[in-house]
């Protein structure tokens, strides 16, 4: 009976069970399992903040677990450091990537078991070679061994380390949003299969539903740092995955109601701005409107959203705010200016929070000026301050006090809203507003970006999901190579329109009813 | 068999806020370790332990504050200051030449030394923040060329004597206390209002934690920057101020003592060297920390080099006592009992 258990534990490659994992007083993972077949792709899936990306640290070796077990193929695993877990041939590629950008990309490759040469020199020519064989393996032969990493464009640094990882991994490969900078998926793939035929295990961790159904089998679902269950996708619909990802509350607010009709006067009016990759781009925001932008990557929608910000040079044109020229040289100047224009920035981590302050001091921070003679600032006058522009995203107020690290991706960003709706901004220039958070946080999001405009704001608003234009938006642009494509009232924004545009074929007919 | 393998209890999220901050406990620590070393140190030598030490580390240690706390100001925004010594001595010549032995009636002369040490430090800052000279070889740079210019201007020897004023502040007494322990006691309450209780505070850890976050979120950073250099240079050319009242008069070396230990108070104290973290509660235990150790080690009477060795060991030893995980640990035991 024992004999046959062990056998059993043996013939999977990961079996980890009841892992425990606390920060300080946030515990961020109280009891996950989940088990891998040798040979298959496995998801997890789960909203931000439910013990994803601590697990994947557990199973990396990046941080040891606080409680629990974890087996590989019936040995007992308990990793020390990535280098280590590596050595029991569990591999990993990293969402953030790990690669050392001044290194070649042959050294990426083969760190830290460079080949040596005479007097254990490192080889520089051996090491070439066997960097190149790897890549033509991985049928990324046209990537040079010899040029630096930071020279790659992203999406070609992701496959990269994902090929590394490959190259590494004996019995499990973790990929961690592996296609964030992949535009498809074909190359990932296949290289997937070709690891699942040698019995590698693939822990497969994504966003992206439609993708996990197409790779993976089987799903491990967590929730609030629990494993909820695992399920056998073919038989699990996607309510079904989505009601355990975020229990019984799916909202049902996404379905895009109450959107807010009239608009006012014009509030915000750009004339021929150019700079950086934008040239001559022209558009009115109105009070009262939530205007969208739709874009692939780098077609300028950055460079309008930093100029009109304070943060870029404007080279030519000209913007009015209410009627009045509007020239910002730094976003406190665009906070002061008129009725005030706020910027939510792309990058949440490096551009956005401030991780060792609380997220109330994060949230009034350019306000802090207004608390007046004797201006002293302590906990409570934040807290009080942040209370009510938190209400305002549905931020629960006892998140204010802790330090804003400590909290999940999605109460990070409520934060950020409630920082640029706290500003009385009238005019709020959001950066993909709900990029990597979770469905509820989304709704939550959506629902304050429309009592704003209810209440008169203008929003000016890039994302990077369709849906959410569509959803959202009461007019659309597109940019192409820094120019407005198209305009869609509306009646006319539909994702096929949108995404025609996008890639440069707007219709002759289109464009001039536009 | 994989499916449903676990369904297991579905709490929601239970975390609380950390009640007790890292720099409190920071803080409190060196103070209880201050309060057991002064203590302990009767045993050491019958002339230590008893209230006139305490009052002579209160008196010796204020200089330290003083600079401390600039050169925390500094270091919260990820910089460095290392023209403290040089500064000390400016301010310390322009006591005695300018306002000692000149114009002792000139009221306006001692602000007006003052404004000449913020000036130097506002020149250091605008080659740190607009030229992007790394803080470390501006400040430096900086120090020779005042250093020099000390050397030149005084010939050697600084002339005059101390001012009247420095002689009230630092050897008089009020309400029976010595003048310079109620002065370091305000001295401390407005560096703690300025620090961490204002809106001015609050930008100087943003820009420390991420200068282009707090840009963006509407800091003005480049201001900001600047502030924390020239408030430095001040707070060093009025040690020099006291150190001349203290002294009776300035030498050109008077400041080289109090550049390590104004970096090693503020690091002690539990701030970041990187920036963005610390109190200034703590760089003030760490000021007297460096004091009661340094009154300590002379009383034994040991050589000049060996007390070098073993000051600069006992730092480390504190350094290392005092970082972050320590408080980490603490805070975990707390919360199991």
């Amino acid at each position: 009976m024992q004999i046959s258990s062990l056998q059993a534990a043996a013939a999977k490659a990961l079996v980890a069970e009841s892992v425990r994992k606390a920060y300080g007083a946030t515990v961020a993972l109280q009891h996950a399992d989940i088990t891998l077949e040798g040979g298959e792709v496995h998801a997890v899936l789960g909203e931000n903040g439910a013990g994803k990306s601590t697990l994947v640290r557990i199973l990396t070796g990046a941080t040891a677990p606080d409680a629990g077990s974890i087996h590989i193929h019936g040995e007992p695993y308990r990793p020390h450091s990535i280098e280590d877990a590596r050595t029991h041939g569990v591999a990993t590629a990293f969402q953030e990537l790990s690669l050392v950008p001044n290194l070649t990309v042959a050294q990426n490759l083969l760190l830290p078991h460079l080949s040596r040469g005479i007097a254990g020199m490192v080889s520089g020519r051996r090491n070439i070679e066997r960097a190149a064989q790897i890549l033509a393996e991985h049928k990324l032969g046209r990537l040079d061994p010899r040029v630096d990493v930071s020279t790659l464009p992203l999406a070609d640094r992701q496959r990269l380390e994902i090929v590394r990882a490959l190259k590494n991994a004996g019995s499990v490969l973790i990929l961690d949003e592996p296609t964030a900078s992949l535009a498809e998926t074909d190359w990932l793939f296949e290289q997937i299969e070709r690891a699942t035929e040698r019995n590698v295990a693939v822990l497969y961790i994504s966003h992206r539903l439609s993708e996990v159904r197409e790779i993976c089998r089987s799903a491990t679902v967590l929730r609030n740092g629990a494993t909820i269950a695992s399920v056998s996708l073919t038989e699990a619909t996607d309510g079904d995955i989505f009601e355990m990802m975020v229990g019984k509350k799916v909202r049902e607010e996404l379905s895009g109601e109450g959107r807010s009709r009239a608009s006012g006067e014009t509030r915000l009016k750009v004339s021929n701005l150019s700079g950086g990759t934008v040239e001559e781009v022209s558009f009115d925001l109105k009070a009262g409107e939530v205007l969208g932008i739709a874009a692939l990557e780098g077609q300028g929608q950055r460079d309008v959203f930093r100029m009109l910000a304070g943060l870029e040079r404007v080279d030519g044109g000209s913007v009015e705010l209410d009627g009045k020229p509007y020239v910002a040289h730094s976003p406190r100047a665009a906070l002061k200016a008129g009725s005030g224009v706020a910027y939510l920035p792309e990058e949440r981590k490096t551009e956005g929070i401030l991780a060792g302050m609380t997220a109330a001091s994060n949230v009034v921070l350019p306000i802090l000026g207004k608390v007046g003679f004797p201006a002293i600032v302590n906990d409570r006058v934040e807290f009080r301050m942040a209370k009510d522009a938190g209400e305002r995203v549905d931020m629960a107020p006892r998140y204010l006090g802790f330090a804003i690290g400590d909290l999940s991706g999605g109460n990070q960003q409520k934060a950020l809203i409630a920082r640029v709706l706290a500003t009385g901004a009238r005019t709020l220039l959001l950066f993909d507003p709900t990029r990597g958070v979770d469905v509820g946080t989304k709704a939550s999001i959506y629902a304050a970006i429309r009592a704003f405009t209810d209440e008169g704001g203008s929003v000016l608003f890039y994302s990077s999901e369709l849906p959410e234009l569509v959803q959202l938006a009461d007019r659309c642009m597109v940019l192409y190579g820094g120019q407005i494509a198209a305009t869609y009232p509306r009646d006319q924004i539909d994702e096929q329109r949108l995404v025609t545009a996008m890639t440069g074929h707007v219709d002759a007919r289109e464009r001039a009813a536009s | 068999m994989s499916n449903e393998t676990a369904t297991l209890s579905q709490t929601g999220d239970t975390r609380k806020a950390a009640r007790i901050k890292r720099e409190t406990v920071s803080t409190v620590a060196i103070a209880i370790i201050c309060v057991v070393l002064l203590y302990l140190s009767r045993f050491i030598s019958p002339a230590l332990g008893s209230w006139s030490q305490v009052e002579t580390v209160l008196i010796l240690g204020s200089f330290l504050v003083v600079v401390a706390f600039g050169q925390g100001l500094v270091i919260l925004t990820g910089g460095l200051d290392l023209s403290i010594p040089a500064l000390i001595t400016l301010g310390g010549v322009l006591s005695t030449t300018a306002v000692g032995a000149g114009n002792p009636d000139a009221w306006f002369l001692l602000p007006a030394a003052l404004l000449a040490c913020g000036f130097v430090g506002f020149l250091s800052a605008v080659g740190v923040v607009w030229l992007r000279v790394p803080p470390f070889i501006m400040t430096m740079a900086m120090s020779i060329i005042v250093a020099s210019a000390a050397l030149g201007i005084t010939k050697g020897t600084p002339r005059g004597y101390a001012p009247d004023a420095a002689v009230a502040l630092m050897k008089s007494h009020i309400l029976g206390l010595p003048s310079p322990i109620v002065f370091v006691i305000g001295f401390v309450f407005l560096g703690w209002l300025l620090q961490e209780r204002s809106p001015l505070g609050r930008y100087l850890y943003a820009i420390g934690t991420n200068a282009e976050a707090s840009r963006i979120a509407g800091v003005p950073v480049t201001a900001m920057q600047i502030f924390p250099y020239v408030i430095s240079a001040m707070c060093a050319g009025f040690a020099g101020f006291m150190l001349v009242g203290y002294s009776s008069g300035a030498t050109l070396r008077m400041g080289d003592d109090y550049l390590l230990p104004s970096i090693a108070a503020v690091v002690i104290g539990g701030s970041s060297i990187l920036g963005g973290q610390g109190s200034f509660l703590g760089t003030v235990g760490g000021a007297f920390l460096l004091t009661i150790l340094g009154t300590i080690i002379s009383a034994i009477g040991l050589e000049f080099g060996l007390r070098t060795i073993i000051e600069g060991t006992i730092i480390l030893i504190a350094l290392l006592l005092l970082r972050e995980e320590l408080f980490n640990r603490i805070r975990s035991i707390r919360r199991k009992a």
